[in-house]
């Protein structure tokens, strides 16, 4: 891998031409290696008494229940009832908690698209991600490239993403550094009004929630 | 000082869109690392193994993905603390490869 | 969002990121140290992650901030907008007054 700093010009933005940044997997034998070493761990703690193989399964089962379901129901409920909203951009824990949600982190921060205003989220340092709403960040969340480039060039990475933002609109991006952990509530679509919570909940995507589709 | 981790702003090439699997590895290691942080437990917090992964050294860091880079971290951690020692979980290691070992030849010959 | 009495900065107080020159485990990264930038929320007090990442939990908490920086405050890039904003949070040892 050759360093991008001399090999790349600041003004080369044809994407055709750019490298792409490779995300860093494990191939066939490192998924077996670090399956046998967590299973390993998992034996030696529990030999210690320090938890149980039950415990594990559980726990398991919890980091799969969230997901994009969480959030669009969430974000239905503040588009459908406006005194939600309000709560919802105020505290984002409480609201959530709310409507039947556990969440696990310290406070989750709702930041709000309008027709003025788009928000993206990204973490520099390693990937906060709301993970009792929304599980797992996606691969790309967790990629050298968005991390570091999300801060400094958004509107380009978000036309990668197929989002060519009006010069017009203020692009707010917040690097999730510390203790909050953050959801975009999106715009609530002309027709929300006719359309009932299940139909509104399909078109909350993901991507919409970290902000890299409006 | 700043950290080989600590990448906002640098230059690099375009986002790879891609979505993978979550692996049961992967589940395990996220699974035992909120456990081992948890309020009765309190053993190893997020912090501690973020300074694990951030002081192994940047050739480590950089060859590892996200969820080797943290159950090296975590490793390191318990070993370093004295929760658990090296030769306790080489040991263990050694078991679980016969075991997966014998598994793949019986699997082999059915 | 409560806010702290305690709480050394107000919304809209202008504050520099300090650049604490600390080893180990630190959660604020260097694209913002010795910037300028404009206090936008008070998040409450928790304890600090450099305490913390070596087993440090009995304290003291931190106040902790969200701090708004403009984009070209941070970075010469063509295509970030005048009005385009960077929010990250920072704790208080890390602040000083602009």
């Amino acid at each position: 891998m050759h360093n991008d700093h001399e090999n790349h010009s600041h003004e080369d933005h044809d994407h055709q031409h750019e490298d792409h940044e490779a995300l860093v997997v494990e191939d066939d034998a490192g998924n077996l290696e670090s399956q046998i070493i967590i299973d390993a761990l998992q034996d030696v703690l529990i030999s210690k008494g320090l938890l149980t193989a039950p415990e594990v399964t559980k726990e398991i089962e919890k980091l799969e229940s969230p997901g994009v379901h969480l959030g669009a129901k969430v974000v239905v409920k503040a588009w459908k009832d406006s005194e939600y909203k309000q709560r919802l951009l105020s505290n984002g824990k409480s609201a959530i908690q709310e409507i039947g949600v556990a969440v696990g982190e310290a406070q989750i921060v709702v930041v709000e698209n309008t027709d003025t205003v788009h928000n993206l989220i990204t973490c520099t340092l390693c990937s906060c991600y709301p993970r009792s709403i929304l599980g797992q960040p996606p691969s790309w969340y967790i990629s050298k490239a968005y991390r570091a480039r999300a801060v400094r060039e958004p509107r380009k990475v978000l036309s990668e993403f197929g989002l060519d933002l009006d010069e017009d609109i203020q692009l707010i991006v917040h690097d999730s550094n510390a203790d909050m952990r953050y959801l975009v509530l999106p715009m609530a679509p002309d027709e929300a009004a006719q359309l009932d919570s299940h139909d509104l909940e399909a078109l909350v995507t993901r991507d919409r929630l970290i902000g890299v589709s409006r | 000082m700043r950290g080989y981790h600590d990448i906002g702003g640098d230059k690099a090439g375009s986002i790879p869109r891609v979505e993978l699997p979550w692996l049961h590895w992967e589940k395990q290691v996220e699974a035992i690392r909120n456990l081992l942080g948890d309020g009765t437990r309190r053993i190893i917090s997020l912090d501690e193994m973020r300074r694990g992964f951030e002081s192994f050294g940047e050739d480590k860091y950089k060859a590892l993905s996200f969820y080797r880079r943290r159950l090296e971290a975590m490793t390191d951690i318990l070993i370093e603390k004295e929760i658990i020692s090296q030769e306790e979980l080489d040991k263990a290691v050694v078991e679980k490869t016969i075991l997966w070992n014998k598994q793949k030849t019986e699997d082999d010959q059915s | 969002m409560s806010t702290a009495k305690a709480a050394r900065f107000a919304i809209g107080d202008r504050v520099r990121v300090l650049d604490l020159d600390k080893s180990g485990h630190v959660r604020i990264p260097a694209y913002v140290r010795g910037k300028c930038g404009k206090i936008v929320q008070y998040c409450g007090k928790y304890l600090n992650p450099e305490d913390l990442s070596i087993g440090k939990t009995s304290g003291p908490a931190f106040d902790l901030y969200r701090v708004e920086f403009t984009q070209a405050s941070l970075w010469d890039e063509p295509r970030n907008q005048s009005q385009d904003r960077l929010i990250i949070e920072i704790y208080d040892h890390w602040l000083t007054a602009a």
